[in-house]
């Protein structure tokens, strides 16, 4: 790590003229393995460091990376950085940001196997093992990673944070053929640990039994009725569902336009705080604190300390996520969503850990209470237009429900519907959550990074199902 | 003096390993974020990286080098050897190409690109898309690369690239909004106020958006449309993904309608043309799907020895990729349809099945009803679920316009017109 550099370049900052500097330097150690078709395609290991600059100079933001670490080459760099900031001063909006406490925190998860122990052999033992579980399919692909995100953030406020957070990967991408059709699922586990996950994961027993599902579906699938019916959707689609059209509208910076051009805007405005978007029965939450979660962190890449927050409470607007830029322009505290998923990017407001809470229900009542309706306890392809409203969800294993009971297979059954339909539709929400793993996409230039979403299985009552 | 990038081949080698791949990549850009009509961010970066491949006894180990220095070099070589002990071979391995070669490509490039007064240039292109729309936001960003590629059999090249890219988009009233990009080697093909008039006269266009019923409808795609579909396509003629389950190009020599479809890393003022891939194979045209035939995937060295052909110039070392796309099929009216649907771009595309190609994705920005040829109402809350084998053997023909399109959505540049599809399947959300 580049504590020395980092602290010489802030101070550099401030002497060629900045108001506030932040400065993250970061480390992050990886190792990636992929087996393809049950042939170890790809492995490597990775070191990845740098240090990114954000800094306000005449009220304008400018941001800043490098990974050269000489001290005459670093004040080169902030020159040009902070003359081009300068040079585009005229046509540049002046940017304030909320104040916020000063933050001295270190902190770090403790893995029970650590990362650094795992040995190749180790990691490709897996791989192997679980593809021989599956070796009657055509067409596997199977990815294991691990990563060590070592972190110091420090701005002219005085705040100090040093953070290492490992994080391990699986992802898996089948094709199942049968009778001249096909299916595909891909998936990923991920959590914030060392490589004690994987045995939690228990991959050699849950993937066979999804092939399993999935030939099932294949084989003995109908087609789905297309009328109004319920609509159960089991964890993965609610934790699907929650991330995109509720995650991400509740952005800050989405209401306020910053991200109009690509990402898009959302069709909350921030004149519907307390207003009426779900039924009374749904919460949601946005937690980055969760242990050993997907998106954990304990403070954003703006120094704030986060914390945990309802997005919906009672199925109310209750809370958007923010940034200090954000929370300045409505005049309020940051909530701490702000993050970078890498030293050579700016940081911006993400989701990270967003579930809907447990309600009063369990699965077993959920389907006896409904007379017809399908089960879509998984997807495959899903999309959502740039404002959060029209999404798509196509079912990957999903039944019929007749008099309470599940029936036969449904072959992809479609869910087409508007954000404040589907989420005003809900009036049985399960007792058990469910979350799942996700590489979510904003920015420009585009940020992939690691978010959990998940909740209970719930019923929407009386929707078009195709 | 040795450069760091041949010393750690070099190193390699001595350390006997077959074959020995290094890049070295030199980055410099800038970037202008704005937001309506301010920029709210500048952004500048500076960044060197050495790229790895090597293989032992058909084992591979891919890796790379940031904090660059000989003692970090000599580390990351000790690591290499250790982490290749435990691997298995990978059976689908068959070596690079043998150099040295003569490269023949010749780029568009503009040493000085680094020099321009991007805050002038930008504020022309806001002011143009202001004179027809209420507000804009988008990016400018501007970078030169030099690449060195030495490898372990005969190849020591050097490339440079310079490069600009723009989008803007423009907004009125609610969902009336419009969205275009351009990119460039050079400023000789770089129009931002053009970019920007197209963007703000889709906005205008857009005005008071209606929606439509579900059903099959003659679609006119726009550039910015078909550039990410085009993408897909390219991404499912990839060796690699054909392997691996992502692709919908089942069988060479079958048909998929009747279009052309290259990729093309030689074209002067191609955005990703280059002399040479991440092998050192000189760059070519390749003809992907001609007249509607699939004629080949893309290959890399090794991916071409495992099924018998040659190389089409397209290494990715892992996985083949392609380089600039171009479209081609007849020409005709495209707006010649009765009732059908004008989409001037789309996002989100996602697949239930890559190998069926069953897929949907959502147009945003100006779409519209074009009734006899013209066009009649503003739309909204579309969206195309279809499968993509229909929608290539349904395409009827292109217009005579070819622009060069990359974007957020398409990020390998496609050259292309606009194109009429027939029978596109056009579904709506429950409200």
């Amino acid at each position: 790590m580049h504590e020395e550099i980092a602290e010489f370049s802030l101070k550099k900052a401030q002497e060629l003229g900045c108001k506030y500097v932040e400065v993250r330097a970061e480390e992050r150690i990886s190792n990636g393995f992929v087996l393809k078709n049950g042939n170890l395609e790809i492995s490597g290991f990775d070191i990845n460091n740098g240090i990114g600059i954000r800094y306000l100079v005449n009220n304008n933001i400018g941001f800043v990376s490098f990974n050269n670490f000489d001290r005459k080459n670093i004040i080169q760099i902030l020159k040009k950085s902070i003359s081009t900031t300068k040079n585009s001063s005229r046509i540049s909006k002046d940017i304030y940001f909320s104040d916020e406490k000063q933050e001295k925190a270190d902190y770090k998860i403790n893995q029970k196997e650590k990362i650094k122990d795992a040995t190749e052999d180790r990691k490709i033992k897996i791989l192997k093992e679980i593809d021989n579980e599956i070796s009657k399919l055509p067409q596997r692909y199977l990815s294991l990673g691990d990563e060590v995100a070592e972190k110091y953030y420090i701005n002219s406020e005085g705040s100090r944070v040093h953070s290492m957070i490992p994080r391990v990967s699986f992802m898996y991408f089948i094709t199942i053929n049968k009778n001249k059709k096909s299916i595909q699922k891909y998936f990923t586990h991920g959590a914030c640990s060392g490589y004690e996950s994987i045995k939690k994961w228990n991959l050699e027993k849950k993937i066979p039994e999804q092939v399993s599902i999935l030939e099932n579906n294949l084989a003995n699938g109908v087609k789905s009725p297309k009328e109004k019916m319920d609509l159960i959707i089991g964890s993965e689609v609610t934790g699907i569902a929650v991330h995109e059209s509720v995650g991400h509208p509740y952005e800050a910076d989405r209401i306020l336009g910053r991200e109009a051009a690509q990402a898009g805007e959302s069709f909350i405005n921030i004149k519907m705080i307390n207003t009426k978007i779900a039924s009374s029965i749904v919460n949601v939450v946005e937690d980055p604190t969760m242990e050993n979660s997907y998106g954990y962190y304990l403070y954003d890449d703006e120094g704030v300390k986060a914390g945990k927050k309802y997005l919906i409470k009672k199925g109310m607007v209750n809370e958007f996520l923010h940034n200090r830029e954000t929370a300045f322009e409505l005049k309020m505290k940051s909530n701490g969503c702000s993050r970078a998923n890498n030293y050579d990017v700016e940081p911006i407001i993400r989701m990270s850990n967003t579930y809907v809470e447990a309600g009063n229900s369990s699965e077993e009542e959920i389907i006896k209470e409904t007379k017809k309706g399908i089960y879509m306890k998984s997807y495959m392809q899903w999309n959502i237009d740039d404002k959060r409203y029209n999404q798509r969800y196509t079912g990957s294993e999903a039944y019929l429900i007749e008099k309470g009971e599940i029936k036969k297979p449904v072959f992809a059954p479609i869910m087409e519907i508007t954000t404040p339909k589907l989420w005003s539709s809900i009036d049985m929400v399960g007792k058990k959550i469910g979350m799942y793993v996700g590489n979510c996409g904003k920015g420009e230039p585009m940020q992939g990074i690691p978010v959990y979403f998940g909740g209970p299985v719930m019923r929407l009552n009386n929707i078009m199902v195709k | 003096m040795e450069s760091i990038i041949h010393y750690i081949s070099k190193e390699l080698k001595k350390k006997a390993m077959d074959d020995v791949v290094v890049a070295m990549y030199e980055k410099e850009g800038k970037q202008l974020k704005f937001v309506d009509n301010k920029v709210v961010k500048t952004g500048y970066e500076l960044a060197s990286n050495i790229s790895i491949f090597c293989s032992k006894d058909k084992k591979i180990i891919y890796t790379s080098l940031k904090d660059i220095s000989k003692s970090r070099a000599d580390e990351l070589i000790k690591k290499v050897k250790e982490f290749s002990k435990d691997l298995p071979q990978n059976n689908d391995y068959y070596g690079i190409a043998k150099g040295p070669f003569k490269y023949k490509t010749k780029v568009d490039y503009d040493k000085k690109i680094m020099d321009i007064n991007e805050s002038d240039m930008l504020e022309k292109g806001i002011n143009k898309a202001l004179e027809d729309s209420k507000r804009v936001s988008g990016n400018l960003e501007v970078w030169h690369l030099k690449t060195h590629l030495v490898t372990s059999n005969d190849v020591d090249a050097v490339d440079y690239s310079s490069n600009l890219y723009f989008s803007i988009r423009a907004f009125n009233e609610k969902d009336e909004s419009g969205h275009m990009t351009c990119c460039s080697n050079t400023l000789r093909n770089f129009s931002i106020e053009k970019t920007s008039e197209r963007a703000a006269e889709i906005a205008t266009l857009a005005k008071n958006p209606k929606e439509i019923k579900s059903g099959k409808y003659p679609v006119i795609l726009s550039h910015m449309a078909f550039a990410p579909l085009l993408n897909n396509i390219s991404d499912a003629a990839s060796m690699y993904n054909v392997e691996s389950g992502f692709s919908f190009l089942k069988e060479l020599n079958r048909s998929y309608g009747n279009f052309t479809l290259e990729d093309d890393a030689t074209l002067p003022n191609g955005f990703n043309s280059c002399r040479f891939d991440e092998e050192g194979v000189p760059t070519e045209k390749t003809k992907i799907i001609e007249n509607g035939i699939l004629k080949t995937y893309l290959h890399n060295t090794s991916t071409a020895k495992k099924y018998k052909t040659r190389t089409t110039a397209n290494a990715g070392l892992i996985a083949p990729r392609s380089f600039n796309i171009v479209f081609d099929c007849k020409k005709g009216d495209i707006f010649d349809v009765k009732e059908g649907i004008y989409i001037t771009n789309v996002w989100y595309t996602r697949f239930q099945n890559y190998a069926t190609g069953d897929f949907s994705t959502i147009p945003r920005d100006g779409a519209f009803l074009v009734k006899n040829g013209k066009i009649v109402q503003s739309l909204k809350g579309l969206r195309i679920s279809d499968n993509m084998i229909n929608l290539l053997k349904n395409i009827k023909c292109c217009n005579k316009k070819v622009l060069q399109i990359k974007s957020w959505e398409a990020e390998t540049p496609a050259f292309t017109s606009e194109v009429l599809i027939n029978d596109v399947n056009i579904t709506k959300p429950e409200h």
